[in-house]
């Protein structure tokens, strides 16, 4: 295997056991000794630290930025935040993704908007370029500067219920922070020549804290410069011992986003129309869900719902996978081949109990319930399918019974209010 | 990459080329998989058994083991039937990772051929095949 590209933290895994593996041109960690099914359950009961600094960044700024972003980006901008769809403001994060002239994926995002003119986009390992030629190339005479600053970025995910308790201990004035921190909000900047952060370590980093992840848990992810990312890791990691914070691999991270029913990019979705998937709450649907709110690039793809083939989330009986990545068959009751598996990997975090799935993390778990795990992923199939319905995978080895359902991992943190997350209430007043 | 001199490789064992252990035990032997394979595997979630009564011969698919990240054929070092099977790993597959040589062994066998046992790897032969393919 040839030599992948290595994040400012890849002599730190290398120490510390990781076993390492080839992830979209890099090197990265899959897991620690303490083994992907420790680091799966830790996310879910306590908190996790990912290194995710393979991944891009674009900044977008100019008088004509909004505009150039709001063609391009499948929400709608002026109305996408909260229940109440409110306008992306300062301090909103929105989750949508570009989809080129025939409604295909090109790639999912984070977008922020910074400052009024100013928009930093987080997209996928090695998709950086391409998107930054996207929007040029989508820029026409408006006036916004497009420019990939992937290289000047580090990521790390704390993902987990306990995550907020570990920032209390490395933030500088962390209550003022965290109190007020919705679903995907964010405060403060990890690069201050552009922007002042109003976020920073008590050793006086400064850091862009974004209340979002890519595990279906409470966390946040944090940017900050790439030269202090080992800094901030080798601060963040020591802090989180009391609550049992651990080191997690890419392995973790598959596993915890596919029984959060996240898809990943370029395999859940890809080079076909964007539509009749679980995640067209990223399209700009009206009210009723029959048109859009605005003209977009790829906005054709409202036009292919009748034709396109449909993905869904399954769930199986047992932690038995098969391949995904389309080397799976997905066959229905009359023995039919109607399509391929995306994405099957195993939630080590859950079980059937009385035919019901229930997690570690279940209030309501039976008192013996041991997670044996189950299988878990997303299909793509050639005719609509209900919720419920029976389905068999079947690759090279084996075959596999499935059930298509609407979600996976029950009791899932991601968006419980940030108050319940901070054990002393008090502490918040 | 891996150290090969940092596995555990029990003397009283002998290895097949698949990576599984057997173990003389009068005249039945048991079988598992090497500190190696539970490594590489990473941590181990279902393993698939035979039935008790069945036969195979030497070199065979008598189960699978699925791990996180793959799942491995698993392949009699030795040719026989199938005297017991470990219920336990059934249960509590993690046993494979934590003790590959004691509480994790997978089945026990009544050997067609005992002078097959011999023809297995010694730990030191096995050692060297696994720095070749590392």
């Amino acid at each position: 295997m040839p030599q992948g590209k290595r994040t400012p933290l890849y002599d730190w895994h290398v120490a510390h056991g990781a076993t390492m593996t080839g992830f979209a041109g890099w090197d990265m960690p899959v897991w620690y000794p303490t083994g992907a099914v420790a680091e799966h359950r830790t996310v879910i009961t306590n908190a996790g630290l990912f290194d995710t600094s393979h991944m891009c960044a674009v900044s977008i700024s100019g008088p004509d930025a909004f505009d150039l972003l709001q063609l391009c980006v499948t929400k709608d901008l002026n109305a996408c935040v909260g229940a109440t769809k409110r306008p992306l403001q300062p301090g909103d994060g929105v989750f949508g993704a570009y989809l080129n002239e025939r409604g295909e994926l090109i790639d999912d995002t984070i977008l922020y908007m910074i400052a009024q003119g100013a928009y930093l986009s987080v997209v996928n390992a090695g998709h950086g370029r391409e998107i930054a030629e996207h929007l040029k190339a989508n820029r026409g005479g408006r006036d916004a500067r497009v420019e990939e600053i992937s290289h000047k970025v580090g990521k790390i995910d704390l993902q987990g219920p306990l995550s907020a308790k570990v920032l209390k201990k490395v933030l500088n004035d962390p209550l003022t922070v965290l109190s007020d921190i919705q679903y995907f909000g964010f405060k403060g900047y990890f690069e201050e020549q552009q922007q002042p952060s109003d976020v920073r370590l008590i050793d006086g980093t400064p850091i862009m804290l974004s209340r979002t992840g890519f595990t279906g848990e409470f966390g946040f992810e944090i940017l900050v410069s790439r030269d202090r990312l080992l800094s901030v890791w080798e601060n963040i990691l020591p802090a989180g011992q009391d609550q049992g914070l651990i080191a997690c691999g890419l392995a973790a991270r598959d596993s915890l986003r596919a029984g959060g029913m996240l898809p990943l990019s370029h395999q859940d979705m890809g080079s076909w129309p964007f539509i009749n998937n679980p995640w067209t709450f990223v399209l700009p649907f009206d009210d009723e869900g029959k048109s859009f709110t605005k003209k977009f690039v790829g906005d054709v793809v409202l036009a292919e719902r009748e034709r396109a083939e449909h993905t869904y989330a399954f769930v199986g009986y047992d932690p038995r996978k098969v391949s995904g990545k389309g080397l799976s068959v997905v066959i229905d009751s009359g023995g039919n081949e109607i399509g391929v598996v995306l994405t099957c990997v195993s939630d080590m975090a859950i079980g059937l109990s009385s035919g019901r799935i229930f997690s570690i993390s279940s209030p309501d778990k039976p008192r013996d319930f041991k997670p044996g795990g189950l299988s878990c992923g997303f299909v793509r199939v050639r005719t609509a399918l209900a919720i419920g319905q029976e389905v068999e995978l079947r690759d090279s080895r084996r075959t596999i019974k499935v059930r298509i359902v609407d979600d996976v991992r029950p009791d899932r943190t991601a968006r419980r209010p940030i108050h319940d997350m901070l054990r002393d209430k008090e502490e918040l007043k | 990459m891996i150290d090969t001199s940092q596995l555990i490789l029990p003397d009283d064992l002998r290895y097949g080329e698949d990576h599984e252990w057997a173990r003389l035990e009068g005249d039945k032997v048991r079988v598992g998989i090497s500190d190696y394979a539970q490594q590489q595997l990473g941590d181990i979630t279902f393993v698939e058994l035979p039935n008790v009564g069945d036969s195979f011969e030497k070199g065979q698919q008598f189960g699978a083991v699925e791990s996180t990240k793959a799942v491995s054929d698993l392949f009699m070092p030795i040719g026989g039937e199938i005297l017991e099977v470990n219920q336990a790993i059934r249960e509590t597959p993690e046993l494979v990772n934590q003790a590959p040589y004691g509480g994790g062994w997978m089945i026990l066998v009544k050997p067609t051929r005992v002078d097959e046992f011999d023809e297995l790897m010694t730990k030191d032969a096995y050692r060297d095949m696994v720095g070749r393919t590392e």
